[in-house]
C-alpha cells in the first residue's frame, strides 16, 4: 500500500500550487515580461493596468459576495451597459449630473433586487441562478439597446463632477475604497458570516434563524448597484455610453473570482482574493499585449488559466474530501 | 467445508497518527447473522472498508471459504461474493428498479436485453418474497424499499456475505421487522449477514453471535444466547452503565409555551398543547404523523394557516426561523448533517451563528469573544475536539450534535426542540445527551422532544403527547407512560 506520508506531502505541493500558484504565475509573467520588454515596467502602465481594470474589478466585488453565497450573476455586463445608457440619456436630456447617477444606480439596485427576488423565493441554487439572471442579462441589454437606439451616445457633459470620476486614479480609489469595505464587511460582520452560512448550507443558516430570502436579495442587490457604479465610471472615461459597453463583464468577472482562488462551491471566499485575481488576469492581458500577441491567442491564454484554477481547485478539493473521509473512519 | 466463511486474522490499519484496527481477529460462521457491535470510532467500519476493499491492511491475512484472499478494491470485493449495505444507499434515484440492480451489467453483447434484466429483477426480489414492479422509478421508493433494492442487488453479485451498516436507522418499526424476515430468508438460503448496529434489542432479536470492538480491539466475540445486553454494553464502553436514562429531580413549573388549534394545510389539524418550564415533553407517533410538522411550525420553519403559539402569554409572530430564534425558541434538527451544522465549518463558527450580536464588539466580530464563547461550551458540553478551529467533519456523530445543542445555549433559547436527538449517535454520546438534556431542564428550560425510539421517549419525558396523522391522539403522564399505551395510540 501507498505510505500515507506521501500522499500529505502530496497535498501540500498541491496546497501551496493552489493557495499561491495564482501568485507565483503573476510574478513569473512580470518578471519574463519585464525581461524582454522595458516598457512593461514602468509605472506608467501598471498604473494603466490598474485603471483599465478598476471597472471589471468592482464588478467583481459584487461578483464574489453572490458566488459566496452559492449562486452567480450573469447579468451584471448588461447593467453596465444599461446604466451606462440611463446616466449618459438623463444629462444629454438635462436631467443633471446628480439625477443621472442616481438613476443609474437605481437601474443596478432594481435588476439586482429582481435576480435576488426571482432567485431566493423559488429557493434557487446554482442552475436556477443561471437562467434566471440570463433572463435578466437580455432583458437589461435589450433595455440598453432600445433606449439608446442601439447607437453610441455622446455625453454633453461639461467639465465637472461626472466627468471627473472615470479621470485619472479616481477609479483606482473607488474600487480600493469598495473593496476594503467590501473585504472588512465580509470578514468582520454578522452580515458577511451570515452570507458564508447561506452559501455552506442553505437549509443550516434557514433552521440557525438567518433569514435567507432577505439577505440574498441584498446580495443581488449590492452586485446590481456596484455594476452600476462601474457602468457610471465607463461612461465618464469615455464620456459616452455605449449600449454594448459591458458585454463579457460578467464572464471577466466571475473569472477573476475564480483565478482568485474563491470557490464555485460557495461558503468560502474573499474579496482580497478577487483583487488578486482580477490585477493577475488585468497584468497577464497587458504583457500579452506589450509582448505583441493578438488578441485572439490573448483569449486563449485567459481561458486556459481559468480552466487550469478551476482543475486545480476541484482537484484540491477531492483530495480533501478523501482525506477527511480516511479520517473520519477513527474520529 | 470450513466452518467459518470468513476469516481476518491479525489485522492492522493505521491512519497518521492513529491505530485504527490492532491486531484484529474476526470470524464468521457460515450462515449465521454475526453482529459487529462498538462505539462510534471504535474501528467498526474500518474493519468492514478492510472486507469491501475500501481501505486496504496494513497487516494480516483475510480467508474466504478457508482460501487466502487479497481484496484490490470495491469491484473485486463484489466478484468474490462480499457486498455491502451502506447507510446511504448507493442508487441512482433517476433510474428504475431494474436499472438499479444491473447497474453497469447491462449487456454482454452489443444490445442490451430490456426484458431479461426486468425478469432477472423481479426474479431477485420475489426470492426475498417481495413482488414488485420493477419499473418503478427509484427515487420514488421508500427507504425500505430502496433498501430491498439494495438487497437484490447484493444478490444479483452472487453475494456470499452481505455487510448492513446501521440497516434500520431509517426504518419505522414495521419496515424493520419486513427486513428481519428477509435476513431470515437470506439465512435459510445459506448467505451470511455482517450486522452492524447500535441498537441492542435488534441484536438479540436476530442476530446469532456478536463480536465487540473497542479502541480497534476485539473485546468479546460469543454466540448471542450466552451474553446479556448489560455484558455488551459494558464491553463497548469499558465501563458499567448503571443505567440508560439518568434520573431527574426537578419538577416542571408554570407554563412556558402554548400551542393553540394550530393547523397547516394537509399536515397538522387541530394541535394544542403546554409546554412548562423545566419539562421535557415527549412527542412520539409513527413517522410521517407530523411530528416534525409540529416542529417546524412553532420553529417558525412553517407558516401556521390557523390558531396561534403563546409564550408567556404572549402570542408570537412565527413568520420565519428567525422569529423563533429572537423568541427564545431553538430547534435541534434531526438531520444534523443537514439542517443542524455547515460541517466543513469550524467549531467555534457553527456556535456563534445563532448569536453573532454578543460576539460582536462595536458591531463587529471579536475573534476574541468569538473564541471564548467557543471554548465554554466545548468545555461545558464535553465536545471532544482537537481545537475549536476543527472543522466539524472530522468530528464524531455525538460530538457533532453536541455542537448543535452549544448552538442553541449560545442563543439562550429558553425552549429547544429537539428532534431525533440521539439519532445515529453511540450507546456512551447518547447517555451523555441526556445528561445533558437534564441539566438544561434543571436550569429552568423546557424541552420538546421528538423520538422514534420508544425507550428514549419513555425515559426521559414528563409526558408525551402521540401524534397520529397530523394530530395529537392522545396524551400520557405518569403511570400511562408505557409502550404498550404509545404504540396504542400511535397506530390507528
Amino acid at each position: 500500500m501507498k505510505h500515507p506520508r506521501t500522499k500529505t506531502a502530496k497535498r501540500k505541493a498541491i496546497n501551496l500550487i493552489r493557495s499561491y500558484g495564482v501568485l507565483l504565475s503573476l510574478v513569473l509573467v512580470i518578471l519574463i515580461t519585464g525581461a524582454i520588454e522595458k516598457n512593461f515596467f514602468t509605472f506608467e502602465n501598471l498604473l494603466n493596468v490598474l485603471r483599465q481594470n478598476a471597472v471589471i474589478g468592482i464588478v467583481a466585488c459584487g461578483m464574489t459576495y453572490v458566488i459566496i453565497s452559492g449562486a452567480f450573476d450573469l447579468s451584471v455586463g448588461a447593467v453596465v451597459s444599461l446604466s451606462g445608457v440611463i446616466a449618459i440619456t438623463t444629462i444629454n436630456k438635462g436631467g443633471g449630473e446628480m439625477l443621472a447617477i442616481g438613476l443609474a444606480l437605481l437601474v443596478g439596485i432594481a435588476v439586482g433586487i429582481a435576480n435576488g427576488v426571482l432567485i431566493s423565493t423559488i429557493n434557487g441554487k446554482m442552475g436556477e441562478a443561471f437562467i434566471v439572471t440570463y433572463g435578466t442579462q437580455t432583458v437589461a441589454a435589450a433595455l440598453a439597446m432600445y433606449a439608446s437606439g442601439g447607437l453610441f451616445v455622446a455625453g454633453r457633459i461639461k467639465e465637472g463632477f461626472y466627468k471627473s470620476i472615470g479621470k485619472g486614479m479616481t477609479p483606482i480609489a473607488i474600487f480600493i475604497v469598495i473593496a476594503a469595505i467590501l473585504q472588512f464587511v465580509l470578514a468582520k460582520t454578522g452580515f458577511g458570516r451570515r452570507l458564508c452560512f447561506i452559501g455552506g448550507n442553505m437549509k443550516t443558516a434557514r433552521m440557525s434563524g438567518i433569514r435567507i430570502v432577505q439577505n440574498r436579495i441584498a446580495y443581488f442587490a449590492l452586485s446590481g448597484i456596484l455594476s452600476a457604479i462601474a457602468g457610471i465610471i465607463l461612461t465618464s472615461r469615455v464620456i459616452s455610453s455605449n449600449p454594448a459597453a459591458g458585454v463579457g463583464f460578467e464572464m471577466d468577472a466571475i473569472a477573476a473570482v475564480v483565478v482568485g482562488g474563491t470557490s464555485m462551491a460557495g461558503g468560502k471566499g474573499s474579496i482580497a482574493k478577487t483583487i488578486l485575481g482580477t490585477i493577475v488576469i488585468g497584468v497577464l492581458s497587458n504583457a500579452l499585449n506589450i509582448l505583441g500577441i493578438t488578441s485572439y491567442p490573448q483569449m486563449m491564454v485567459k481561458g486556459s488559466i481559468i480552466i487550469i484554477t478551476v482543475a486545480l481547485d476541484v482537484w484540491n478539493k477531492q483530495i480533501k474530501e478523501r482525506e477527511s473521509a480516511n479520517e473520519k473512519s477513527y474520529a | 467445508m470450513v466452518e467459518y466463511v470468513l476469516e481476518m486474522k491479525g489485522i492492522t490499519k493505521t491512519f497518521p497518527g492513529v491505530v485504527a484496527l490492532d491486531d484484529v481477529t474476526f470470524s464468521v460462521r457460515r450462515g449465521e447473522v454475526h453482529a459487529l457491535v462498538g462505539e462510534n470510532g471504535a474501528g467498526k467500519s474500518t474493519l468492514m472498508k478492510i472486507l469491501n476493499g475500501v481501505y486496504q491492511a496494513r497487516s494480516g491475512e483475510i480467508r474466504l471459504d478457508g482460501e487466502r484472499i487479497t481484496i484490490r478494491g470495491v469491484k473485486d470485493a463484489q466478484r468474490m461474493g462480499i457486498s455491502t449495505i451502506f447507510q446511504e444507499f448507493n442508487l441512482i434515484n433517476t433510474l428504475s428498479v431494474a436499472e438499479n440492480i444491473f447497474l453497469g451489467r447491462y449487456n454482454d453483447s452489443g444490445l442490451i436485453n430490456w426484458k431479461l434484466i426486468r425478469k432477472k429483477a423481479a426474479d431477485l426480489l420475489a426470492s426475498l418474497g417481495f413482488s414488485f414492479d420493477v419499473n418503478r422509478i427509484v427515487g420514488k421508493l421508500s427507504t425500505a424499499e430502496k433498501q430491498l433494492v439494495e438487497i437484490a442487488k447484493a444478490l444479483s453479485f452472487n453475494a456470499k456475505i452481505l455487510i448492513m451498516d446501521e440497516p434500520t436507522s431509517s426504518l419505522t418499526k414495521n419496515e424493520a421487522e419486513m427486513l428481519f424476515g428477509i435476513i431470515d430468508k437470506l439465512k435459510a438460503n445459506g448467505i451470511t449477514t455482517i450486522y452492524i448496529s447500535h441498537k441492542l434489542e435488534e441484536v438479540f432479536r436476530i442476530c446469532d453471535s456478536v463480536t465487540v470492538l473497542r479502541d480497534g480491539r476485539v473485546i468479546d466475540m460469543k454466540p448471542v444466547p450466552e451474553v446479556t445486553r448489560d455484558q455488551i454494553i459494558e464491553k463497548m464502553v469499558g465501563r458499567t452503565i448503571d443505567m440508560d436514562f439518568p434520573k431527574r429531580t426537578s419538577v416542571p413549573g408554570g407554563i412556558v409555551l402554548s400551542a393553540r388549534d394550530l393547523g397547516r394545510h394537509k399536515l397538522l389539524r387541530g394541535i394544542s398543547f403546554d409546554l412548562r418550564k423545566g419539562e421535557i415533553l415527549g412527542i412520539a407517533g409513527l413517522v410521517g404523523s407530523g411530528r416534525t410538522e409540529l416542529a417546524e411550525t412553532l420553529f417558525g420553519a412553517a407558516r401556521i394557516d390557523r390558531g396561534h403559539v403563546e409564550m408567556n402569554g404572549r402570542k408570537l409572530a412565527l413568520r420565519s426561523t428567525k422569529d423563533g430564534k429572537d423568541n427564545s425558541i431553538g430547534m435541534v434538527t434531526e438531520d444534523r448533517k443537514e439542517t443542524g451544522l455547515v460541517l466543513d465549518f469550524s467549531v467555534s463558527k457553527n456556535i456563534s451563528i445563532t448569536n453573532l450580536e454578543s460576539v460582536s464588539r462595536n458591531k463587529f466580530l471579536n475573534n476574541g469573544l468569538e473564541k471564548a464563547a467557543a471554548q465554554k461550551y466545548i468545555g461545558e458540553l464535553n465536545i471532544r475536539t482537537p481545537s475549536m478551529n476543527q472543522s466539524l467533519l472530522n468530528l464524531s456523530g455525538g460530538n457533532q450534535q453536541k455542537v448543535v445543542v452549544a448552538k442553541w445555549l449560545f442563543s439562550n433559547a429558553d425552549v429547544l426542540i429537539m428532534d431525533e436527538p440521539t439519532r445515529g449517535i453511540d450507546v456512551g454520546a447518547k447517555y451523555e445527551i441526556y445528561c445533558l438534556m437534564n441539566k438544561l431542564v434543571q436550569e429552568g428550560k423546557s424541552i420538546i422532544m421528538i423520538s422514534s425510539e420508544l425507550p428514549e421517549v419513555l425515559g426521559m419525558s414528563d409526558r408525551i403527547l402521540v401524534m397520529h396523522n397530523g394530530m395529537i391522539k392522545g396524551e400520557l403522564a405518569g403511570g400511562n407512560m408505557s409502550a404498550e399505551n404509545v404504540m396504542r395510540l400511535a397506530i390507528d
